[in-house]
């Protein structure tokens, strides 16, 4: 059968079909149209549309269709659009992928388009840098994070840990977890063996990154062990949560130790505090992932989201317009607020101090008080980031189980990872 | 002579809408990923054709597809006859005219119902931890449980107690099938003063044969694809140290997680290859044991 | 016989009243077989039906609850799960339950329909070619989806039906779930030939037997189909994830996951009271057709 007449048939059946299939094509008013694709929450999710409104209020001959799913299901639908070429205009795109999508090519840049469109006079420099590939803008920074350790500060003050959490070491993290846990029966802190992203602070704090500039991998078996040893140590001491609970990977946020009332500190990304705090009754405070006594700058500040022109995008001008808004209408910046990160552009974190909530100015302090304290930005992950994580993760997990040796595991995840992007590459 | 093609041509009739859907929907994406399966493709870019290599590697160098292998195998020799006898017993018990069995056919349908959804994620390691309820009824008889889901050892099994407990669909395709098996059959062998455990093997296997295979080999199948259960309760990773890691799981993520679209379509049909072989295994043994009523002499 | 002797007389009571006691020890073992058969039940049922039990109770309760204890009582009843998490996404859930509603009753019909005619095509007619394609049916249950999901993405959008229905819903009307062909080959290779041919030689064409004499006959077996594709298309979640884009065409399953983040700020608790809702309409559709898995009158009136 000929591409032609199967086409025609099954045309004349969708005709059919389309009569009683009730089409979900949304009626279009407007003879421009857009599309923008996120990963988000319901809270995200309507602040999104009221954004999206705004811009159909400002420009009502430009349709916007929002389109929203979650983390997980995110990327495959993405990468799915993106093998039949439809991705949607604007996508949200993700540090960590960043690489795999500019580098692969679905991905538009955006400097031809800046001042003439879209409008970074006011953004602070350090955050845009991070959407470079190659010396090409290809993301626009929509919101900045870094590390944090969430810490209950109620256990805290009553366990008597009186070293400063922005300054302490992994000395003084070690003795907080023992004062938590003898003197308030809960656990100091939750066993971060398989957090690649603590892993990666305490190899940067020796001078390597989880990857070297050339896309090999940084880590040698030397920070693993030794890593592992940390909290090999504090485990068998009992001042961790339990290991049954620590080998559940990529568990729901719910289910974190601090917010089951079983650990006092854990580690998260620093924009998620407010999420935290919503889940529980005790105040949480911001801590740095411990320092390592001389050594270098572990943390850094990196772009939590941003968003991406793709290669499908049809009325890039349109697209451009909307994404400009978004970063500097002071009426889309508001509704936005810290959901994202922190704002790039000074003027909107001014207009929004106003009415920070609560564990919002937690978040901000922490975010002002770590600014001198934190080292450059790493490139984004090479490809094959997904599968090191969980090749460490997988590793790890034998290692808490206690059925391989610390240092016979470190060896197999370094050899496993290089292996991994020899064949990503 | 002309009722030969007045019958082939109905056939052909009956058969036309699967014809346009298998030809014009199915076979074309199902080619595709056959063509994929020789090439390296990223969804990005364009495919780039590597040969065998998918296949080669896959069978030399990737020790995770041995393992998923093993998991997978594991899994479909424990779940397809517990499930099986599960739903038999079950259907076999409600269809000996209990008055509610309305109100238990329900019931026993509702774990299915609720299928791989995340509040089954949740539950099962609410059951299935250290300090789970299963470990707490345990530990009223005097015995302390492991933590049986993040245990490597025993985690799989709880993925089976999953598909055990979730013995619905065969349950109800079963009470279907009892419920052609004429009545008189047994009030005649009632009559004779035939054994109960003999109308079981002498009236209600045979004719129920038919939906025994069908279930067999339905059960086999989807047990081989089994993904939801695994993908959920392991968070998408397979995790404990791959214990859970059944073969359609390590393929989606081979696809949508490392961005190698074409070894995952390579990983599919080497796993159609092998539910293939046990399928026909079935189809040619149901010759000794399998007797239809309009096929008869 | 006018006398009968006071032995044989009492010989007889003895026997009458041994007798009777026997029969009261089998009534009461029958009776205590009963009991424990529906203790038996009962206690099964609880088994069964705790998932349930548990996820009602957690559409009730606070969301830090949800997680932190195995208590099934929830500390205070929060109905605000229900009546916020209704209209918790920017879309209300009535949208979401009637897109759900479309796309399960057309996939319901389409798939009765289109797998009847194939399944009686290859139950009950003689043509060439006929194990072939039942074997290339089969083949399509054995590849996992996930890689033709891609070609098929491709194909949807080159005949323009992305973001509509139609790739959910015009499959099931050409027999695209190979399940329920096979299914329905099973019960109707298990009716008596004997049918056929009576009604063969009373002139009947082959379309009239199915529609008068084989659908009917098989209605076990097409309520048990209409069971399952009513549940499995209501919950199918993949294809909707992948065809639809507009979050005003979503169906339940899909709008069910927008309650939840990887990052926080998830409503676990709207989310299960919207699940304990979902089911509601597949529960009532399950008790509705149930009740048509009776006992074939062909098979049991015929022999």
């Amino acid at each position: 059968m000929s591409k032609f007449t199967r086409r025609s048939v099954l045309a004349g059946m969708g005709v059919a079909a389309a009569a009683t299939a009730l089409p979900a094509m949304p009626a279009l008013a407007a003879d421009r149209s857009i599309r923008h694709f996120w990963w988000g929450n319901p809270e995200r999710d309507k602040r999104t549309f009221a954004v999206i409104d705004v811009f159909q209020k400002h420009h009502p001959e430009i349709a916007v269709s929002g389109e929203t799913v979650g983390w997980g299901d995110y990327w495959t639908k993405m990468a799915t659009q993106t093998a039949g070429r439809n991705m949607a205009d604007l996508v949200q795109m993700d540090y960590s992928l960043l690489f795999e999508y500019a580098r692969r090519g679905a991905l538009k840049t955006l400097d031809e388009h800046i001042g003439n469109g879209l409008d970074l006079s006011n953004f602070d420099k350090g955050p845009l840098s991070g959407g470079y590939v190659d010396g090409k803008l290809y993301a626009l920074n929509i919101g900045s994070n870094s590390q944090v350790m969430p810490l209950n500060a109620r256990l805290l003050e009553e366990a008597g840990v009186t070293a400063d959490p922005i300054v302490w070491t992994w000395d003084d993290y070690a003795d907080a977890c023992e004062k938590i846990t003898t003197k308030t029966g809960v656990k100091g802190s939750d066993d971060l063996s398989l957090t690649t992203e603590c892993q990666e602070v305490w190899s940067r704090q020796n001078g390597r990154g989880f990857y070297n500039a050339d896309g090999t991998l940084g880590f040698t078996v030397e920070d693993v062990t030794d890593y592992w040893n940390y909290w090999a140590k504090l485990r068998e001491a009992g001042l961790l949560r339990s290991k049954d609970k620590t080998v559940i990977l990529d568990a729901p946020f719910a289910e974190g130790g601090m917010i089951m009332g079983e650990t006092a500190m854990s580690m998260f990304w620093s924009n998620q505090i407010v999420g935290l705090q919503a889940l529980m009754k005790d105040p949480v405070a911001a801590g740095m992932v411990p320092h390592k006594a001389g050594g270098k700058p572990g943390q850094f500040i990196k772009p939590s989201m941003f968003m991406s022109l793709t290669r499908d995008a049809k009325d890039v001008e349109a697209a451009i317009m909307y994404m400009s808004d978004w970063v500097n209408d002071p009426e889309a910046t508001a509704i936005l607020g810290l959901e994202r990160g922190i704002p790039a552009n000074p003027n909107v974190r001014a207009a929004l101090a106003a009415d920070f909530t609560p564990p919002e100015k937690v978040s901000v302090a922490y975010f002002d008080s770590i600014q001198d304290k934190v080292g450059d930005l790493p490139l984004p992950a090479p490809k094959g980031h997904n599968e090191v994580r969980d090749a460490y993760m997988r590793i790890g997990t034998d290692v808490v189980l206690g059925n391989k040796a610390v240092a016979e595991a470190a060896e197999e995840f370094v050899q496993t990872g290089t292996d991994i992007l020899e064949r990503a590459k | 002579m002309k009722r030969f093609f007045l019958r082939n041509s109905s056939g052909y009739v009956f058969l036309t809408p699967w014809f346009i859907g298998f030809f014009c929907l199915a076979l074309g994406p199902i080619l595709a990923s056959l063509y994929l399966s020789f090439n390296r493709y990223d969804m990005v870019a364009d495919p780039r054709f590597v040969g065998f290599d998918n296949y080669i590697y896959m069978f030399t160098r990737d020790r995770r597809f041995w393992k998923s292998l093993e998991v997978t195998f594991t899994y479909v020799a424990l779940a397809v006859p517990a499930r099986l006898i599960m739903a038999l017993t079950v259907a076999m018990v409600l269809d000996k005219g209990l008055r509610t069995i309305s109100f238990y056919r329900a019931i026993f349908y509702l774990p299915s119902l609720l299928g791989a959804s995340i509040a089954i994620a949740i539950l099962w390691r609410q059951l299935f931890l250290a300090d789970g309820v299963v470990n707490k009824v345990l530990a009223t008889v005097g015995f302390t449980g492991p933590s049986w889901i993040t245990d490597p050892k025993t985690s799989l099994y709880t993925l089976v107690v999953l598909a055990i407990w979730q013995f619905g669909a065969p349950m109800l395709i079963f009470l279907a099938g009892l419920r052609g098996i004429p009545r008189d059959l047994y009030e005649a062998a009632e009559i004779d003063g035939t054994p109960k455990w003999r109308q079981f093997t002498r009236i209600t296997l045979p004719l129920l044969a038919p939906v025994i295979f069908f279930n067999l080999v339905l059960q086999t199948i989807d047990s081989f694809k089994v993904f939801s259960p695994a993908f959920i309760i392991s968070n998408g990773t397979g995790a404990p140290s791959d214990s859970m890691l059944v073969y359609t799981v390590f393929l989606f993520n081979e696809a949508f997680k490392f961005f190698r679209m074409g070894y995952a379509s390579a990983l599919a049909w080497v796993l159609l290859v092998i539910i293939a072989f046990f399928t026909a295994l079935a189809f040619l043994s149901s010759r000794y044991w399998v007797h239809y009523e309009n096929e008869r002499d | 016989m006018n006398a009968t002797s006071p032995d044989l007389t009492r010989e007889m009571e003895e026997a009458a009243a041994v007798a009777h006691q026997l029969r009261i020890a089998r009534e009461k073992r029958a009776r205590g077989m009963r009991l424990l058969k529906h203790v038996f039940l009962i206690f099964f049922s609880l088994i069964m039906i705790y998932p349930l039990l548990w996820l009602t109770s957690a559409s009730f309760k606070p969301e830090n609850e949800i997680f932190s204890t195995l208590n099934l009582w929830p500390s205070e009843i929060k109905w605000q799960n229900y009546t916020e998490g209704w209209e918790g996404l920017p879309i209300s859930f009535t949208t979401f339950f009637t897109n759900s509603l479309i796309v399960t009753v057309l996939s319901v019909i389409g798939n009765l329909l289109s797998c009847s005619f194939a399944a009686y095509a290859f139950a009950r007619l003689q043509f060439t070619g006929r194990n072939f394609f039942f074997g290339l049916m089969m083949m399509t249950l054995m590849i996992p989806y996930h890689v033709v999901l891609i070609p098929q993405y491709v194909l949807f959008l080159n005949l323009g039906w992305i973001d509509t229905y139609l790739p959910l819903i015009v499959p099931k009307f050409l027999a695209s779930d190979a399940f329920f062909i096979f299914l329905m080959v099973q019960f109707f290779r298990q009716l008596p030939r004997e049918l056929d041919e009576a009604a063969m030689i009373d002139g009947y064409s082959v379309y009239k037997i199915y529609w008068i004499i084989i659908l009917p006959l098989s209605l076990p077996a097409m309520a048990t189909a209409a069971i399952f594709s009513f549940i499995w298309v209501w919950e199918d979640f993949l294809p909707p994830l992948i065809y639809l884009n507009d979050i005003k065409a979503y169906t339940v399953p899909l709008a069910l996951r927008l309650f939840l983040a990887s990052d926080g700020t998830s409503a676990y608790g709207q989310m299960f009271a919207m699940s304990v809702l979902s089911l509601v309409p597949v529960v009532l559709f399950f008790v509705l057709f149930q009740k048509l898995i009776v006992r074939g009158i062909a098979t049991s009136g015929m022999k």
